[in-house]
């Protein structure tokens, strides 16, 4: 829905009607008049120039600077008549001028067409008209009801002129939203695309690679970790609609997934703080590195992403060759802090915990708890 | 070649649902080097619900990807065509929602593309007999389905025991069926039928909520899914 184009059909309304109601006070208040015939002709110039403007402001190619001072010109100068057309007395005396509520057109124009500053100045303008019209001099002026049409026409100017200004910033958001929507469509086409051709086939490399052995298996080894590392990318690209600041906690570590290293998670987003989420992602990656250090060559590794409502644990489990007991505690005697260390700290600070657990042969075990600060 | 099955016993018969054709390809053959007669393969899941019941698999190798079909109607539809077929997920490991759902709506185990012949194949064995075939993946999302259940203010849904919850997590760090049974000093049969619980209890919670849906939207379940002329 175009909301500037109903504007200007407002417009066009608005001058239509008050020129009705122009005709009808000069007929009414024709006493006032000192060349009642010369007001009519007067009429037929403000109707020609409703159909004429009607007719212009409707294409958004016409709306010129030309046009509006035009307006503005032409409706100032059938105010100005008045001074001809009606008794002396009668002017002064406040009585409607000719074109009564019909001089509002093009403020109403200029504040559609310009905003507030717009529609604000073409008022004073009308108002300055008005006012030099009654001849009124400053120190009556605020005292006069003639003040009155200069008042009500600047507030037109400046409330249509706002409403103008948000209506267009309005169709700006729809115009960005749509745009946005498109381009997510075609991400999303795109990673269908992706996923129909290129994951297939990698994972299908991966699979023969590591039946094959040798270095086939060094290839499948390295196609298994591009197709994690798409299929990553394309997650991360799809994944929208989060609140600010707000991080999805599966994103930042499927991201760590590898041919040894596998991360699971529940269906449903893992919302946390933005920074929170990277500092338990970095705890993650520093349990990680410590497997492939110290664990062996062939050890693998699990991520458990659970959330609890309450609480946020992350696991990681790997297969390798454990920790002696005693030796983490001794590490720690001996100043020798490290790995383990870190991941306490980081866990510490956003107040949470880590748990370390190992037993030679059987692997080691962090486990990461955090409290869950966002409200379900 | 039937390696893996004594002569005279039927071979377990098993249909495979991929629409990538080097993948189906390839299941075929190693499902067919391995001994397992492999019924029909079929690219699309209206195909594979019409295939399910004049074949009738023992066990359905499933891609959810599907051209035409969400991976839960074809899991729906193939179990209504022939009941008795277990389904195991083979997909991708990025169609977590796709999982979860069709595990609730009846699949019975789930393994990811990344998986090894070997694991594949193991599984396919388990499947045939019953078992519940848990990838780390699957235990990580059914845990994640019964605390957002716990969460709900709806009476009677499910909860895991404290004993199938710390199953579950072991499963989810890359345990074993075996490797677990040793730590917690239970038999490996006590495991599985932990396991099998979690999910036989989110089937029949399916159930019956698919039940109450059509109760309350005042049609009989079989019009909740087959939408035709009811």
């Amino acid at each position: 829905m175009n909301i500037q184009a109903s504007l200007w059909r407002s417009i066009a309304v608005f001058r239509l009607a008050s020129l009705v109601y122009a005709a009808v006070l000069v007929a009414v208040d024709r006493a006032d008049y000192a060349h009642l015939a010369l007001a009519w002709v007067v009429l037929a110039g403000m109707t020609a120039w409703t159909a004429v403007t009607t007719a212009a402001y409707a294409v958004p190619a016409r709306r010129t600077r030309v046009l509006l001072a035009a307006d503005l010109l032409a409706t100032a100068a059938a105010l100005g008549s008045t001074a001809l057309l009606q008794y002396p007395g009668s002017v002064t005396a406040a009585a409607m001028p000719v074109t009564a509520t019909w001089v509002a057109g093009p403020v109403l124009a200029w504040a559609v067409a310009g905003g507030i500053r717009a529609g604000t100045v073409a008022a004073l303008v009308l108002g300055a008209c008005d006012l030099t019209l009654r001849h009124q001099s400053l120190d009556s002026v605020y005292r006069s009801r003639v003040l009155n049409g200069t008042v009500l026409l600047l507030l037109a100017g400046v409330v249509v002129g706002y409403v103008s200004t948000l209506a267009s910033r309005a169709e700006q958001a729809v115009q960005r939203a749509t745009e946005i929507e498109a381009a997510s469509r075609e991400r999303e086409r795109l990673a269908r695309g992706i996923h129909d051709s290129v994951l297939q086939v990698l994972a299908l490399v991966q699979r023969r690679g590591a039946e094959v052995g040798g270095e086939a298996a060094e290839i499948g080894r390295l196609a298994g970790e591009q197709e994690a590392a798409l299929r990553t990318l394309i997650a991360a690209s799809a994944a929208g609609g989060l609140a600010a600041g707000e991080q999805d906690l599966r994103t930042l570590l499927t991201a760590q997934t590898s041919a040894s290293v596998s991360v699971v998670t529940p269906a449903d987003p893992v919302l946390l703080a933005g920074e929170t989420a990277r500092e338990v992602a970095a705890a993650v990656h520093a349990a990680l590195d410590n497997v492939r250090q110290h664990a062996g060559q062939t050890a693998r590794a699990w991520v458990l992403v659970e959330d609890e409502g309450p609480t946020v644990t992350v696991t990681i489990r790997d297969d390798g060759a454990g920790i002696a007991p005693g030796r983490l505690a001794r590490a720690a005697a001996d100043g020798r802090l490290g790995v383990s260390q870190a991941i306490q700290g980081r866990m510490r600070d956003l107040g949470g915990s880590a748990a370390i657990t190992s037993e030679p042969g059987a692997g080691t075990q962090v486990q990461l708890t955090l409290p869950h600060p966002v409200a379900r | 070649m039937l390696y893996g099955s004594a002569v005279g016993e039927p071979r377990v018969r098993v249909m495979v649902v991929d629409d990538h054709p080097m993948w189906r390809d390839a299941v075929v053959r190693d499902l067919t080097e391995a001994g397992f007669e492999v019924a029909a393969a079929v690219g699309e899941g209206a195909q594979a619900i019409r295939v399910a019941a004049a074949v009738r698999p023992d066990v359905v190798v499933l891609d959810l990807h599907l051209p035409d079909m969400s991976g839960v109607k074809v899991t729906t539809g193939v179990l209504a065509a022939w009941p008795t077929a277990r389904v195991l997920i083979l997909s991708a490991s990025g169609e977590q929602r796709d999982v979860l759902d069709a595990v609730k709506a009846g699949a019975a185990g789930y393994i990811v593309k990344s998986a090894s012949r070997t694991e594949f194949l193991d599984a396919v064995r388990g499947t045939a007999a019953g078992e519940a075939v848990f990838s780390p993946g699957l235990a990580a999302l059914v845990l994640g389905e019964y605390r957002r259940l716990a969460a709900s203010p709806a009476p009677d849904t499910p909860r895991l025991t404290d004993r199938e919850a710390e199953i579950l997590r072991m499963v989810g760090t890359g345990l074993s069926y075996k490797q677990i049974a040793d730590r917690l000093v239970l038999s490996h049969r006590t495991v599985q039928n932990h396991v099998q619980n979690t999910l036989n209890k989110l089937h029949l919670h399916n159930r019956v909520e698919l039940v109450r849906y059509a109760i309350e939207h005042g049609m009989d379940a079989q019009d909740s899914y087959d939408t035709g002329d009811g």
